[in-house]
């Protein structure tokens, strides 16, 4: 019928920027990671040796590698676990309050126009051990000083939860618009056959907030992957390496240590390793409720 | 909400005018040196196209601002000597620069013009790719070469590929006054520092300062303590195989930082503190001793009175046995480098020529001692010396660098960069007491040895 | 009585949220206009006693805040703005024109690009910057900014104009328009709310990055917000009131402009998000 909805050369115009962006920025520095990878440079020379896998054996091998993955293995179990389910709670509290809702749709936000930057700064101060927030409050119960930032069995939980406070809201505020956007008959029908608050939440609400949920999760998983910055501007990866992640790692040692080839193998890793937990999480949850795909 | 955004808009405008007005005041009380004319380009033509020289620096913040001033004025002196010449300064934090900035711009392969730099194992890295000038034609031609005192960790392959700003020592800053109310005296021998650090302790003080964040601030101590311990030549020897990070004398050393820390020596939790704080924990009474180098000095500037007399006293690490002679790191690897690309451009090379004769003259060291107890990196007379010594505090200092008998590069200059960054974590761990210091140890003589195979 | 409790059951709830939330901002105004690092540490979240509005004059001349702010500002915007105008032509073509073999192959391609940790690519990219030298220059965020948003826009567009109904265009192709015009004339219109979303959730994305602007830019005069923050934090950590006032220079205007634009945002999300 409509030949202008058919012309090839209209579909190529419209896809060129976008491919030249996705070629440009994902598939050639994937490519050039994964061929570097396989290389003992410096990132300075101007030569370089192939070295197989050597790269790859050596971080597998290191025990300070490891304990990057599993901080990482942490950011993405708190941000599942506890963060997901905070994030739904506060959205149907807020969507079913009458009062103060557009204080509190309006607060809730707030955190995200922060950059990562500043909120390392101001947590900072919270978790400072002598004046610090947090201290000051367990004082009043009694509660000995915890070093947040100095003690590995609190640094990793400390970063979190600034992580959570800093992103939360934005999550909140998806969720929200998808909950406001649910026909109100819907909920009306269910009321007027004797269905309480919570039975309707999770009846009716819930079912058909999964799909944004869902992307909730996949975003909650890629951001757990790529997080750096937040522990860039808090710990440094500190103490002794306790709160390093995949990402800090790779950047010490390619661009402190001088070991490019190396910290490309990183780099391959961390898309490897991201490619696997987002294939699981597409196999064994999405696929049972509801695609978000094409 | 529209009234709130008009105020806030005001205030920003207000405020702009306040920073224009400020910034105007500044230029004006900046002395302008009109009486130096250059004979040489005078008889040149007046038409010289107009150049930039970029340069990277780390003089930035409250504690810098003297230094600043100072590269500022020679900045200027260097344009009116060059006909044409801009340079265009650029601050960045210390760290930053040396691990993440200068080393991504070298693999880049266009570093700033002039660079703030570290001499070893730094600048090898990059001379070897060529990336850095070599300056020693500039050095005989300006008469220069023998005025330093120690230029070894600038140079690589026999060629001089930079110049450190000054000299500086490593030991402990105190607090004077505390020290005479207490009677309590400068340690002679290690036993007697610790004897010193159990009596603060016991006052309910923090007997050393600490910030233990960035690795390399504990790291002085636990060096000067391996320098005692395992001897002043031993940290040259882990390049070349001779001496083993895991030597019983090593362990020794780390042990006795370690027994240190469990013993309350330390504010606990210096592992979330910064560098620059632990000059607070001394400021505020709250710590008496700190370890830190000399640079550290001007910080307690504001301590000063009028006759000179500082609040806080300056000491070197004391031996083990006492007579056994004194030992500090003595460093003299900070400092500027310059981008191979100027000897392109005879301009630059000019130019370049002029910043280091500007920049490294008497009267910049001897300033540099007065307004920063920065210790000099070229040798000057002794009466200049003492004659420049602003207060106490740097008199002492430089009284305390005479006294050594054994000075050493830090060992940051004389091991690897991989070997740098797993001691780094390693004294973190010895630290936080999750790993004894012989495990650490023994990891790290792997790390080295791979390093040395490696070859590099 | 019971649905009075629950009611108010959750008001508790949520000022406790509110509370946690807007209790750190609370702490840096005050210190902001405190005497200094002892009145900081006497009296640390409480009220202060005096108020030193010099901490303001002083931050905004060493903290150089308006010009990290415009910098901030303004490639935040325009790398969004690009993103948009990129990712909507391929999510036009890719949802409302008649390819229906090739279009989720190239989809897919797209998507697995959300999968791609940016941060783990900064390597290659900034070689690529290298040289193409543009390392020191604006472009060196700009370029890579709008295309690391694609593949989230895309996902977010396409799922929205998947569901606008077809009869649109076929009145406008019987109207005579061709597809640019189909594009720019009925669907864009239509896509709007997506487009908030889609823009809102790019320009937080620019607006905070830190990695490649700490990597890509040495000179202070193109420095962003962010990495001018920790610059200033470096450089004045001794400083914790003046830092603050800092800090309150920074988060303000941004605050301010949220506060506006809020009911939009939402609008946005509301439209863009329960179609994902």
């Amino acid at each position: 019928m409509n030949k202008a909805m058919r012309n090839p050369l209209m579909y190529a115009l419209f896809l060129i920027p976008t491919f030249i962006g996705i070629v440009l920025f994902f598939i050639y520095p994937v490519i050039n990671a994964a061929f570097y990878s396989f290389t003992d440079w410096n990132g300075i020379a101007k030569t370089y040796n192939f070295n197989g896998f050597a790269n790859y054996t050596k971080s597998m091998s290191q025990n300070a590698f490891w304990v990057s993955v599993r901080n990482n293995g942490f950011f993405i179990l708190f941000s599942v676990f506890i963060q997901v389910p905070l994030i739904i709670l506060f959205s149907l509290l807020i969507a079913n309050v009458k009062k103060l809702k557009g204080l509190y749709k309006t607060a809730v936000f707030m955190p995200s126009v922060m950059s990562t930057a500043v909120i390392g700064i101001l947590w900072g101060f919270i978790y400072e051990p002598d004046i610090g927030l947090f201290n000051n409050v367990l004082g009043l119960f009694g509660i000995d000083k915890v070093y947040w930032l100095s003690d590995r069995n609190w640094a990793m939980i400390s970063i979190l939860i600034t992580n959570a406070w800093q992103w939360t809201g934005f999550y909140i505020v998806m969720v929200l618009a998808a909950i406001i956007s649910i026909p109100k008959e819907l909920d009306e029908a269910a009321m007027i056959d004797g269905a309480t608050g919570f039975q309707r939440a999770m009846r009716i609400t819930m079912p058909l907030i999964m799909p944004i949920v869902s992307v909730v999760i996949m975003l909650s998983i890629a951001g757990a992957m790529k997080a750096a910055d937040i522990i860039i501007v808090m710990t440094k990866g500190g103490p002794a390496g306790s709160t390093e992640v995949m990402a800090t790692y790779m950047l010490k040692h390619s661009i402190t240590s001088f070991k490019y080839g190396y910290g490309n193998s990183i780099a391959v890793l961390i898309f490897i390793f991201t490619l696997i937990i987002t294939a699981l999480y597409q196999v064994l949850v999405v696929r049972r409720t509801e695609r978000i795909e094409y | 909400m529209r009234k709130s955004l008009i105020m806030m808009l005001s205030l920003i405008f207000v405020a702009g005018a306040l920073v224009a007005g400020c910034g105007k005041s500044n230029n004006s009380a900046e002395p302008v040196n009109t009486g130096t004319t250059n004979g040489e380009n005078a008889s040149q033509s007046s038409k010289v196209e107009p150049f930039e020289l970029k340069m990277r620096h780390i003089e930035i913040g409250e504690p810098n601002k003297n230094r600043l001033a100072r590269l500022e004025a020679v900045k200027q002196k260097t344009e009116e000597q060059v006909p044409g010449l801009t340079i265009k300064l650029d601050g960045v934090d210390s760290e930053v620069n040396r691990k993440d900035k200068l080393r991504s711009e070298m693999a880049a392969g266009n570093p700033p013009d002039i660079f703030d730099a570290f001499g070893s194992p730094d600048i090898g890295v990059y001379a070897k790719e060529g990336l850095v000038l070599d300056i020693g034609p500039i050095l005989d031609e300006l008469n220069l070469k023998e005025r330093f005192i120690n230029l070894d960790p600038w140079t690589y392959d026999g060629k001089i590929y930079g110049l450190p700003k000054g000299g500086s020592i490593e030991g402990y800053f105190y607090n004077k006054e505390y020290f005479a109310a207490k009677g309590l005296e400068v340690p002679k021998t290690l036993a007697e520092l610790e004897a010193l650090a159990e009596k603060v302790k016991a006052d309910g003080k923090v007997p050393f300062a600490q910030g233990s964040k960035d690795a390399w601030v504990p790291l002085m101590t636990t060096n000067n303590l391996w320098s005692y311990y395992a001897g002043a030549d031993f940290t040259a020897g882990f390049k070349t195989g001779e001496s083993k990070w895991n030597d019983p004398k090593m362990v020794e050393a780390v042990s006795k930082h370690q027994e240190w820390v469990k013993k309350g020596y330390f504010k606990k939790g210096e592992l979330g503190i910064d560098y620059n704080s632990q000059r607070n924990q001394l400021l505020t009474d709250e710590a008496v001793m700190m370890y830190d180098g000399s640079w550290a000095s001007s910080v307690f500037n504001d301590a000063v009175d009028a006759d000179g007399k500082s609040k806080f006293g300056f000491f070197v690490m004391p031996p083990l046995n006492e007579g056994d002679g004194f030992s500090s790191m003595v460093d003299s690897n900070n400092g500027y480098g310059f981008s191979a690309k100027v000897a392109d451009d005879p301009q630059k090379l000019e130019a370049v020529k002029a910043f280091i004769k500007t920049f490294f003259s008497d009267e910049v060291q001897l300033q540099s001692l007065k307004e920063d107890g920065l210790l000099p990196s070229m040798i000057l007379s002794e009466g200049d010396l003492q004659a420049n010594a602003a207060n106490d505090l740097i008199k002492e200092i430089i009284l305390r660098m005479n006294e050594l008998e054994y000075k050493w590069p830090a060992f940051d200059a004389l091991v690897q960069a991989e070997v740098n960054t797993e001691l780094s974590s390693g004294i973190h761990r010895v630290i936080e007491g999750v790993q004894d210091p012989q495990a650490m140890l023994d990891a790290l003589q792997k790390v080295q040895e791979e390093a040395n195979a490696a070859g590099e | 009585m019971t649905k009075k409790l629950k009611g108010s059951l959750a008001h508790i709830l949520l000022l406790i949220y509110l509370l946690v939330i807007l209790y750190p901002f609370l702490f840096v105004v005050f210190s902001s206009v405190k005497t200094d690092n002892l009145a900081i540490a006497q009296n640390p979240f409480g009220f202060p006693k005096e108020f030193q509005w010099t901490n303001y004059v002083e931050a905004w001349v060493n903290a150089k805040i308006s010009t990290y702010f415009l910098n901030s500002l303004y490639i935040a915007v325009i790398a969004a703005v690009a993103t948009i105008i990129m990712a909507s032509m391929a999510s036009f073509a890719l949802t409302r024109m008649r390819f229906t073999k090739l279009s989720p192959m190239l989809y897919q391609i797209i998507i697995l690009g959300i999968l791609i940790p940016g941060n783990a690519l900064l390597l290659p990219i900034y070689n690529l910057m290298r040289s193409t030298n543009l390392l020191d220059t604006h472009w060196a965020l700009l370029i890579p900014y709008a295309a690391n948003s694609i593949p989230f826009s895309v996902v977010i567009l396409t799922a929205f104009m998947k569901s606008l109904p077809s009869e649109i265009e076929e009145a406008a192709v019987v109207d005579g328009l061709r597809s640019p015009g189909i594009f720019a004339r009925v669907v864009m219109p239509l896509t709007v709310p997506a487009l908030v979303t889609v823009f809102i959730v790019n320009f937080l994305g620019n607006w905070n990055e830190f990695l490649l602007a700490n990597y890509f830019l040495s000179e202070d005069s193109l420095k962003t917000l962010p990495v001018g923050m920790v610059g200033f934090r470096d450089a004045f950590s001794i400083n914790y009131a003046q830092m603050s006032a800092g800090i309150v220079y920074s988060v303000v205007p941004v605050m301010v402009i949220y506060a506006i634009l809020q009911e939009k945002i939402i609008e946005g999300l509301t439209a863009g998000g329960v179609k994902g």
